[in-house]
């Protein structure tokens, strides 16, 4: 079997172009101009070696471009390589793009994806993103235009690991001349290219005049540090900024109804969920789970908590990873307070003198570790769902902290809590890297993330089978199965899945938000003057 | 004289050693660090303890003191962990910005603050009197960030005469500047009042005013002058509140400062980063009250003698 991505690609654009014929142009697209971006911070560096987080990605991402990248339907699509082939279990081959070239006029080749993985996955320390890409252990020249992508073991999801933000390729001849400069000035093969960066002012980037693609419609784009959100919100008011990054959510239903702006919004991937430690009595007995998954009302969270600014948790994966199954909750799990008490019954609690269940002369107290403004509203989320296990007869002592207070006693070996507040990201939007880092009963921290110490033999063994194999249909089946079998003995109560919100003024036209926050794509944005 | 300059920057040393060794405790005591930042809460534990080894994060705290110490007497501040940039140029890029600011902020609050307060303690109890009472206890009561964006909404939102934020040009710095003299000017024109009412009190001012001196000079000559020791005092240590003020006026304002680069600093738990930026603000604030007990001999030529 070989599938090309070319021929996938090609029918894409078909369709496309058919609808285009259909539908005739809304607006035409005008070219020029300077767009203008606010967002809280700076960034670290401009290189995806040493910097993998929002402020600097959503810059470089314009202007470096990997092997592969997922589109805004979270689909692998071709970028710089035109189509793969499965060559063993740990080699893909691809065939890389003709005729391109760095900002620097290097020309794009083998040796470059090379080079790239080379110095990413070698250099000391290794890259920022090296944790994020598995067994990833580099690329092999076949010729010019051919490279082998190798692996230290089987490694199913390295289709989108390669479609990461921050699998950007670096001109070698950029690397080589400027050294440490270049993680302020990266050189890429991007619809934009770098002009300047003013440290905590801004950073500006323009078209890239020989891009190989369709060439940036706006002549510049100027990213702007404004930290103060309320000051942020003004620049877009007044027209100093024309699109915001982070915008108050306070303001959103006002935005939303006024004309002179746009709301761009998109399910995210993070998922926001209440864990359950499920190697701790009592709640080591699914029963208990199950009552206190029926005992939450996640209707009434989104709708008075988040306001919208949210959608529902499906699952324990968010809908745009690559095998995600629906696990249908409120069907297993409706709000349902009758339900939970008789399930708390059959487990053999009854109702105390306070109203708190007792068995065996122990009160069903919970311990739960939050923490408070590390995700949108989770402080209000737990002290809602604290109320709403008292409903049923569970009384759980929150203790807040920190954040990086809480990140240190769940990465620990032993975690001396029952529940705890937690969001998770498949950072490469392929279930393998939520699924066996949080469900393999060998990934308890601090190996990997299953501080719920979930331990289920079936679902080891599938991860792992998924995790080796390179057929897409067969490793998403396993993942379902996975799914099926987790939402059974339920050791979360996942509550929403974030949004990504950007607000921009109205004349600005043709961007498309993506679910994956780094992935800000700003080649086909057009200002209407 | 000269000497009373050498043996004041010299007990600057061990001042300068103290502020190092307490930020860096500070630090180091918070919760979370650089590396676990840096990598992201989804990192391999190898990839982290490769990383902490490669910054030195893994040594003791005191010989990563010892260390710091030890270089920055050779003149090398270090490299920020975040960014692998040298430190210096990261100071260099952001102290004039700050330098601009608090500079502005203080000729501000030096000049409304005085002349305010001269006025307070000609006409006392009158209604000017009263509005610069009012006025002082809304400055010093507002905090900056919730001054700084009403100024924004009035000035860049309703009138659109200035910009919301930035750095660039004179009209960049007006609003910034004058969010952070604010409760400088309030502080300054209590004071100024209460020193001027207190010497115009006294029998050589009487003395003056019997001998038919105009009241302009009085008060220049004579009041103001003896009333300035308290009030350079006070400047001295508003300069260091300005500087902490500059810190949350850069963040409303876009500032690109100082304030804004130990807050980043902060953050990302980057101590190499951010004892150099409390170095610069503490050896600042030594200077600026070495020249404060300095002038003081130029004022009253008496304290000059003692020295």
């Amino acid at each position: 079997m070989r599938p090309t991505l070319r021929s996938r690609f090609l029918t894409g654009c078909l369709v496309l172009a058919v609808a285009a014929a259909l539908v005739p142009a809304a607006d035409a697209q005008k070219r020029g101009g300077t767009l203008t971006i606010v967002r809280p911070t700076d960034p670290v560096s401009l290189d995806p070696n040493l910097e993998t987080t929002a402020p600097g990605a959503w810059v470089y991402f314009n202007m470096l471009e990997g092997l592969l990248t997922l589109d805004d339907k979270m689909q692998v699509k071709p970028l710089l390589a035109t189509s793969y082939e499965v060559m063993s279990p740990t080699k893909v081959r691809f065939k890389l793009r003709p005729g391109v070239k760095f900002h620097d006029g290097t020309p794009f080749n083998a040796a470059a994806v090379k080079f790239t993985f080379d110095r990413a996955l070698r250099g000391t320390p290794p890259a920022r993103w090296a944790s994020l890409a598995g067994s990833l252990d580099g690329a092999e020249v076949v010729d010019d235009l051919t490279v082998d992508v190798v692996t230290r073991e089987p490694y199913g999801p390295i289709l989108r690991t390669l479609a990461m933000y921050c699998m950007g390729m670096v001109s070698p001849t950029a690397v080589q001349k400027m050294g440490a400069d270049f993680s302020r000035a990266p050189v890429g093969t991007g619809p934009f290219k770098f002009v300047e960066w003013k440290t905590n002012t801004h950073v500006i980037i323009e078209r890239n005049p020989d891009y190989w693609g369709d060439r940036a419609l706006v002549d510049r784009v100027v990213f702007k540090v404004v930290p103060e959100e309320g000051a942020r919100m003004i620049a877009l008011q007044t027209g100093d900024a024309d699109m915001v990054l982070f915008p108050s959510p306070a303001q959103l239903p006002a935005l939303r109804k006024d004309p002179k702006f746009t709301v761009h919004e998109t399910t995210g991937i993070r998922v926001v969920f209440v864990g359950l430690h499920a190697g701790m009595p009592p709640l080591d007995d699914v029963r208990v789970r199950q009552a206190l998954l029926h005992a939450v009302d996640r209707k009434a969270i989104l709708d008075n908590i988040m306001e919208g600014s949210a959608g529902p948790a499906l699952g324990v994966l968010a809908p745009g990873v690559f095998g995600f199954k629906d696990m249908h909750l409120d069907r297993l799990y409706p709000f349902d307070r009758a339900k939970a008490k008789a399930l708390l019954a059959q487990a053999g609690w009854t109702p105390g003198s306070d109203g708190i269940m007792v068995k065996g002369g122990q009160r069903l107290s919970l311990s739960w570790l939050a923490a408070r403004g590390r995700y949108p509203k989770d402080g209000e989320i737990t002290e809602a769902i604290q109320a709403m296990f008292k409903e049923v007869g569970v009384e759980a002592k929150v203790q807040v902290l920190e954040w990086a207070a809480v990140f240190q006693q769940l990465r620990g070996a032993t975690f001396n809590h029952h529940v705890f507040t937690l969001g998770w990201v498949t950072s490469n939007a392929d279930a393998d890297y939520s699924l066996y880092a949080l469900f393999h009963s060998k990934q308890a921290p601090p190996t990997g993330w299953n501080t719920s110490r979930y331990a289920n033999a079936r679902v080891d063994a599938l991860v792992e089978q998924a995790r080796r194999s390179l057929n897409q249909t067969e490793r998403e089946k396993l993942y379902g199965e996975v799914q099926d079998i987790v939402a059974k003995e339920m050791v979360w109560i996942p509550v929403y899945t974030t949004k990504e919100i950007i607000v921009s003024r109205a004349n600005v036209k043709g961007f498309h938000i993506h679910p994956v926050e780094y992935n800000l794509t700003l080649s086909k944005t057009w200002i209407d003057k | 004289m000269l000497t009373f300059v050498v043996r004041r920057l010299l007990l600057a040393v061990p001042v300068l050693l103290g502020v190092v060794f307490v930020v860096m405790l500070t630090v180091d005591l918070l919760p979370g660090d650089a590396v676990t930042l840096m990598l992201g809460e989804h990192a391999t534990k190898d990839a982290v303890a490769k990383l902490r080894d490669h910054l030195g994060l893994d040594k003791p705290f005191l010989v990563r003191y010892l260390e710091y110490v030890g270089r920055v007497a050779r003149g090398d501040l270090g490299r920020s962990i975040q960014q692998n940039r040298p430190v210096v140029s990261e100071l260099a890029d952001t102290w004039p910005a700050t330098l601009q600011l608090t500079v502005a902020a203080l000729v501000l609050a030096a000049g409304a603050g005085i002349l305010a307060g001269v006025a307070s303690a000609v006409w006392p109890n009158s209604v000017f009197d009263a509005l610069a009472r009012l006025g002082s206890l809304f400055g010093l009561s507002m905090p900056i960030f919730w001054t700084g964006l009403v100024l924004i909404v009035v000035f860049s939102l309703w009138l659109n005469w200035l910009p919301v934020g930035g750095a660039g040009s004179l009209a960049h710095l007006i609003l910034p500047a004058v969010t952070l003299a604010l409760p400088s000017v309030a502080m300054i024109s209590r004071m100024t009042r209460a020193a001027v009412l207190d010497v115009l009190r006294e029998d050589y001012v009487r003395t003056a005013r019997a001998k038919g001196v105009g009241e302009l000079w009085v008060l220049g000559r004579h009041a103001l002058r003896n009333a300035f020791i308290p009030i350079l005092t006070l400047l001295g240590l508003q300069s260091g509140q300005l500087m902490g003020g500059a810190v949350l006026t850069e963040t409303v304002f876009a500032w690109p400062g100082l304030g804004r680069l130990m807050v980043k600093a902060i953050f990302a738990r980057d101590y190499i980063l951010l004892q150099g930026a409390v170095l610069v603000f503490a050896l600042a604030f030594v200077v600026i009250n070495l020249l404060v007990d300095l002038s003081y001999g130029l004022l009253d030529p008496r304290i000059g003698r003692q020295g």
